[in-house]
């Protein structure tokens, strides 16, 4: 029954969590957000005219050492010239470069563009080495009513399904069909906040903001890790988004707000 | 149903879940739920409502379905009103459709709950439109500051900047420049 299991996993290659890292990964992992799938796309359409080129290119050289082999063939043609071909292999190559470049550029575009205004505010603050988030749409004064560190499980304390090195105490919890803003940015050197599923990578830079808009199509849990050496332990301070309904993101704020401010 | 949906179909969101944007259509759907009783009535597949009899989830909208004869077919309801798309899909020629008394519940606590906690945030600024946010959030801790130099601390049309730059910035810079202007050493125009 294990080994059957084993077998399965490495025949399809892939398993469990698809919105984490996984050895010998060879693809992307599911796409979360509309980003994620047009990078996926891009990626597939790009491939499409990289295999066309790769067989295409094979095949002339396979059959150039094929005929013009020495002993086959000592003398070779002694053509030097000719205008057809050579405008023929100057002017595809250039459509075949834009019929990559466009949707290439429509993507990049779109993905820094910030067409509608979001719900939710999140600030994702990296630090040597952990990361605080802040909710800030919430406070009603300079306050900071709901604010947390997230920091990994250490290795030797993961409980059982937990991920290894990917894990962490506090998850960002953002709710999901929402369109949220994640200001990044960092308290000491250069981390990066990215999460593969959500097709997001975000330099963390001291002293600047960087924003990014993500909509979360699905509630689950998605894993990532900070993409920016930054230390001892840059590999030890993952990222882990959490997926929510609206509705239970709604409870979870103010639960976590009306302890804290009833304190206040 | 028989074919599998296509890559877009999976993704794109269902027709009344429509991502929250701005505040004013939600507080537009708190009142319109209670005057949920005139609004359109959608039916499900009628194989699938054979099937199972528990109502399929809000987000299969099946509007071209023919009406439902059958009596004991529940006939799903759907109570979230969906105040700008029931212009776009009220081609349901179901009048004769009997309503059935539970809708299912937990569409509306999404609007109920956004009361509590509103989801809102700082808008989108045309002046700020690229991934560099850093002077927005300056900006907006000094167009705040600015409003109560001119209008006087807490003044109502103030809090509105107030909340933009208390959600854009880091707590951090805050307590620093708030600290800097009681020194009188903050670097803006106030």
């Amino acid at each position: 029954m294990k080994i059957q299991m084993i077998v399965r996993e490495w025949l399809f290659f892939t398993i469990a969590p698809c919105d984490a890292a996984e050895p010998w990964q060879l693809g992307f992992q599911d796409a979360a957000t509309p980003m994620m799938q047009g990078i996926i796309d891009l990626h597939h359409d790009i491939f499409f005219f990289l295999i066309l080129i790769l067989v295409f290119v094979s095949w002339i050289l396979v059959r150039a050492l094929w005929h013009f082999h020495y002993k086959k063939n000592p003398i070779p043609q002694r053509i030097v010239h000719g205008t057809t071909i050579e405008i023929i292999r100057t002017i595809f190559p250039s459509i075949i470069l834009m019929f990559i470049a466009i949707p290439s550029f429509a993507l990049l575009y779109s993905m820094d563009e910030v067409v509608v205004d979001p719900a939710i505010t999140i600030k994702a603050i990296g630090h040597q080495w952990y990361r605080t988030y802040e909710y800030s749409d919430y406070n009603s004064s300079d306050e900071q009513s709901l604010t947390f560190d997230s920091y990994m499980i250490p290795e030797d304390d993961p409980e059982l399904g937990q991920s290894r090195l990917l894990e962490v105490d506090n998850r960002v919890v953002v709710p999901a069909k929402t369109h949220i803003r994640i200001i990044v940015t960092s308290a000491d050197v250069l981390h990066s906040w990215a999460v593969p599923s959500s097709g997001v990578k975000c330099d963390a830079v001291p002293g600047r903001l960087n924003q990014t808009s993500i909509l979360v199509q699905r509630e689950g849990v998605y894993y990532g890790q900070c993409s920016e050496i930054c230390g001892t332990n840059h590999a030890f301070m993952p990222i882990v988004v959490e997926a929510v309904s609206r509705k239970d993101y709604g409870s979870r704020v103010s639960n976590q707000l009306i302890p804290q401010t009833g304190e206040a | 149903m028989a074919a599998a949906p296509s890559l877009s179909e999976q993704y794109s969101l269902p027709k009344d879940e429509k991502p929250v944007e701005s505040k004013p259509a939600e507080e537009a759907v708190v009142e319109t739920t209670t005057e949920v009783v005139s609004e359109k009535t959608e039916e499900a597949p009628a194989a699938a409502v054979e099937e199972s009899n528990e109502a399929p989830a809000p987000a299969v909208e099946s509007s071209e379905a023919p009406v439902v004869e059958s009596s004991e077919s529940p006939v799903v309801e759907s109570s979230e009103a969906p105040v700008d798309d029931a212009q776009t899909s009220n081609e349901d020629a179901a009048p004769a459709a009997e309503e059935s008394s539970e809708a299912p519940e937990q569409e509306e606590s999404g609007s109920e709950e956004a009361e509590e906690i509103k989801l809102e945030t700082a808008p989108a600024d045309f002046r700020f439109p690229t991934t560099n946010q850093t002077r927005h959030c300056f900006t907006r801790y000094i167009e705040y500051h600015r409003c109560t130099a001119a209008k006087g601390e807490d003044a109502p049309e103030c809090d509105k900047f107030a909340k933009f730059y208390r959600s854009l910035c880091p707590g951090e810079w805050i307590d620093r420049w708030n600290e800097q202007r009681e020194n009188g050493t903050f670097p803006g125009p106030l």
